[in-house]
């Protein structure tokens, strides 16, 4: 009955190795293929599971403290109102309540933080306003949210019930084009920070749509590999490198500080699987050439910065959070 | 190359625009839009008589073999570039570019591991759909290996295991079959489906050295006399001793999958003296494959594999013994061609694409679809599934119903094919499948073959001559054409709309007996 009590540190030595949160599982205490997660005004950590294609019953949004003890979860695979089918990513509005984006049905559903369905908004289709996969959101200082319409290969920002109010970008290679952004973040200043997810960089720009920087991640061969899940924190960027499974941690300049590549131990849900199971943690342990990698990001597809310095990693293949402190 | 120019496609292949009208061969004898759809298929008049483009059909006939068929675009570009030339271009896939693995991967979440079956099946299909255009014969190879050196879930129980194996297929399945052999004997999913973990140096499991030989190589005879002995099978048992994996761990929880990893432990090798085939020696694993590719018996299991799957259906394995080929002609040319180019399998696939058994009327539609065939050539002809969408696990699922369980065959022995392959439920499976995928106008590739009929204004005859002509030169028996168009004119003078009469057309083609045919 132990839990893995190290604290191992990130490459540059900022951020330590803090705690971990999850289990694969299709219901209650675990995750499924998170991709998305959230601290809501009550403080709970909120986690969307997209899960496989053949598991829709393990697509949801599991509520969890911080500390790993399991709240409840809502969920319901479906297009119906309330329902959702690929979600990608979920948000807190200055309202208080979740919204969700589903990029199957290219509508953005809201519920009240305890998953109560408010309502949704939404269609699909290529004209201002619409939406073809809505894949990161974000809201500004402004109440107002920001979505990588992923497809169209552009930004657009909305109000909090739906009317659309400004886009742009096109689908490109040129600075401020997109090739199927994915993750957003917006920066107390209201700058917009995009993962341009194909071309393999991050874009910054004016709240309104003007480009302010491009950033590639790094030194030539070792940059961003399809960036997804954005964060920025005080003075710092927060990239999810996708394809290089690992988390680049940027100054305001753009400039890689530091690398978060993963480092799990054993959760509190996982530890009390391995308790009623000893011959799968018997047979874990004799897989001695796998122990690192065990512990590695696999596919880290979001991260969320608390207002004490946690960083929330959704460790999307290895269906767990894993949480670093910044030092 | 023996001289011929590889097509590649112009530019970044990108799933996202991907149009085989991009492609193009290199050395520039096809240019791009010179035969296209509209062109090429206006070339049949209204009120024209029908007529076979025997060059056409006979591309189609290849596509049906070397991949899963081909769209009417992508036969104008094949007939652009010839015959030979798209030979070439199939037998060297690689040359193409690969898949969007990125964007698979962003919509498909676990892709990269599949946790169950079914998960890994929808990638193994959904991978053939998608490379039916750039790779078709790539894909081909993979499922041929599959099934000969047949591997399953139901013991393996780790899927990113046996996707693994799949993929070796991919990358090696065109090449040296001696050195496919070596990988395959280190790899994990076969160590563990063969139980070659347990074949130790005092205590042999002989189950993959007897497999080896029975069923991945030399076959239990030929000509009526036996290929190997117990002997034999328990030397080449001893030679693989040692020869493991590391992390066997089947379970998902709590954090996925890791991977399985081949091992040599030298201490668990038995190193003496052997003697195998009638040669001796202190031969390891690499000694017994290197003295098994050397064996008339493998030149011919592996030719008379190669006719079965690309050519025409043979009687089953186990009968191979005593029963001898349908064509042997065709057989010992590629079994010269095996000793001839050192066990390349790619030449013999390129002796038997340009050989005049595989391009004869006999040979044609003398073959029944596998499932996968039917399932992934429907697919691709009419345009489903090329981007990732909800729903395609249903799809895949549907090889399974029709007797073809991929990943998971129903033993070492692999699927039996031919005729084999029907019942009376399947048979209804294939129908329903077919007829339903053909005749939705929702699917790109249903609707431009739709469009293109509808802007010639054919009458019932044109219809159901266009319709065998746009999905890939079928023919039917007389009788059934004349069927066919009989039930079209019945509509069209009731006033049914042509689009629908066309739909029926298509719908009818597919659930006919011979659309059973590859």
């Amino acid at each position: 009955m132990t839990t893995v009590v190290e604290h191992p540190a990130s490459v540059a030595g900022l951020y330590q190795y803090h705690d971990v949160i999850g289990l694969l599982s299709a219901g209650g205490p675990g995750f499924s293929g998170p991709v998305s997660l959230a601290l809501g005004p009550d403080g709970l950590l909120h986690v969307a599971s997209r899960a496989n294609p053949n598991q829709p019953e393990a697509v949801r949004v599991t509520r969890c403290t911080v500390q790993g003890d399991y709240v409840g979860e809502f969920c319901g695979w479906g297009d119906a109102p309330g329902q959702f089918i690929w979600v990608t990513a979920i948000a807190f509005g200055p309202d208080g309540n979740l919204y969700l984006a589903d990029e199957n049905t290219h509508r953005i559903s809201t519920f009240t933080a305890e998953g109560e369905f408010l309502g949704h908004w939404g269609e699909f289709g290529s004209d201002f306003g619409q939406m073809n996969r809505p894949s990161g959101m974000a809201f500004a200082p402004d109440g107002t949210l920001v979505i990588a319409d992923s497809w169209n290969h552009r930004i657009q920002r909305f109000t909090m019930d739906g009317s659309p109010l400004h886009a742009w970008g096109a689908h490109g290679k040129g600075s401020g084009q997109f090739d199927m952004p994915w993750g957003v973040a917006v920066d107390p200043d209201g700058a917009v920070y995009v993962s341009d997810w194909r071309n393999d960089r991050v874009q910054k720009f004016e709240a309104d749509g003007r480009l302010l920087a491009e950033f590639d991640g790094g030194s030539a061969g070792d940059g961003f590999s399809r960036p997804n899940g954005l964060a920025v924190h005080g003075d710092h960027i927060y990239v999810c490198d996708w394809w290089n499974d690992r988390v680049q941690v940027l100054d305001a300049d753009g400039q890689v500080i530091d690398t978060l590549i993963g480092h799990s131990g054993t959760s509190k849900w996982a530890r009390t699987f391995l308790d009623a199971n000893p011959d799968i943690e018997e047979k874990l342990n004799n897989a001695t050439q796998n122990i690192e990698l065990k512990r590695r990001f696999y596919r880290p597809t979001a991260v969320t910065v608390s207002d004490n310095g946690l960083v929330f990693v959704a460790d999307c293949y290895r269906h767990r959070v894993q949480i670093y402190r910044k030092l | 190359m023996d001289g011929y120019a590889v097509p590649v496609i112009a530019g970044r292949y990108d799933m996202m625009t991907f149009d085989p009208a991009n492609l193009e061969p290199t050395d520039g004898r096809a240019k791009r839009g010179e035969r296209s759809f509209s062109s090429q298929y206006l070339r049949i008049l209204p009120g024209e008589e029908m007529h076979v483009d025997s060059q056409r059909a006979l591309m189609a006939h290849l596509l049906r073999r070397a991949g899963f068929g081909a769209t009417p675009a992508e036969l104008d570009t094949y007939c652009g570039w010839g015959y030979d030339a798209t030979v070439e271009w199939l037998l060297y896939p690689e040359a193409q570019p690969a898949l969007d693995e990125d964007i698979i991967e962003r919509y498909y979440i676990d892709w990269k591991e599949s946790r169950n079956i079914e998960g890994a099946l929808t990638e193994t299909v959904y991978r053939m759909n998608c490379n039916a255009s750039a790779r078709p014969l790539q894909e081909k190879i993979a499922l041929f290996w599959h099934g000969v050196f047949a591997t399953g879930l139901a013991k393996v129980l780790h899927e990113k295991t046996m996707l693994n194996q799949v993929d070796l297929f991919r990358q090696q399945g065109l090449g040296n079959f001696e050195e496919l052999l070596r990988r395959l004997a280190r790899d994990p999913a076969m160590i563990f489906w063969l139980d070659n973990n347990f074949n130790h140096k005092n205590a042999i499991n002989e189950n993959w050295g007897r497999e080896l030989l029975e069923l991945f190589s030399m076959g239990v005879g030929m000509d009526g006399h036996a290929n190997y002995t117990e002997d034999d099978v328990q030397e080449a048992a001893r030679a693989f001793t040692g020869w493991t994996i590391d992390d066997d761990n089947v379970a998902s929880i709590p954090y996925g999958k890791t991977p399985w990893l081949f091992r040599y432990d030298l201490e668990d090798h038995d190193a003496g003296l052997k003697t195998f085939l009638g040669e001796t020696g202190n031969f390891d694993g690499d000694d017994i494959i290197e003295i098994i590719c050397r064996q008339p018996s493998t030149a011919r299991f592996v030719s008379r594999h190669l006719y079965n799957f690309f050519v025409a259906d043979d009687v089953q394995v186990p009968a191979w013994q005593t029963t001898p080929p349908a064509d042997p002609a065709a057989i010992a040319a590629l079994e010269a061609e095996y000793f001839r180019s050192g066990y390349d399998i790619r030449s013999m696939l390129r002796l038997m694409f340009t050989s005049d058994f595989f391009k004869s009327e006999s040979a044609r539609f003398a073959r029944v679809k596998s499932p996968a065939e039917v399932v992934v050539g429907t697919l691709h002809l009419v345009g489903d599934f090329k981007l990732p969408k909800v729903g395609f696990m249903a799809t895949a699922l549907e090889c399974r119903y029709m007797n073809q369980d991929l990943l998971n065959p129903p033993s070492v022995e692999g699927w039996h094919t031919g005729k084999e392959w029907i019942d009376s439920g399947s048979m209804v499976e294939r129908i329903n499948f077919v007829a339903d995928n053909l005749g939705d106008a929702n699917h790109p590739g249903v609707r431009t073959m739709v469009d293109a009929l509808l802007d010639r204004h054919p009458d019932a005859t044109g219809i159901v001559d266009d319709c065998l002509e746009l999905l890939g030169s079928v023919v039917l028996r007389e009788d059934n054409r004349n069927a066919l168009v009989a039930q079209a004119e019945q509509a069209l003078d009731a006033g049914a709309d042509t689009e629908e009469v066309i739909l029926n057309a298509l719908r009818m083609i597919g659930s006919t007996r011979e659309y059973q045919f590859a």
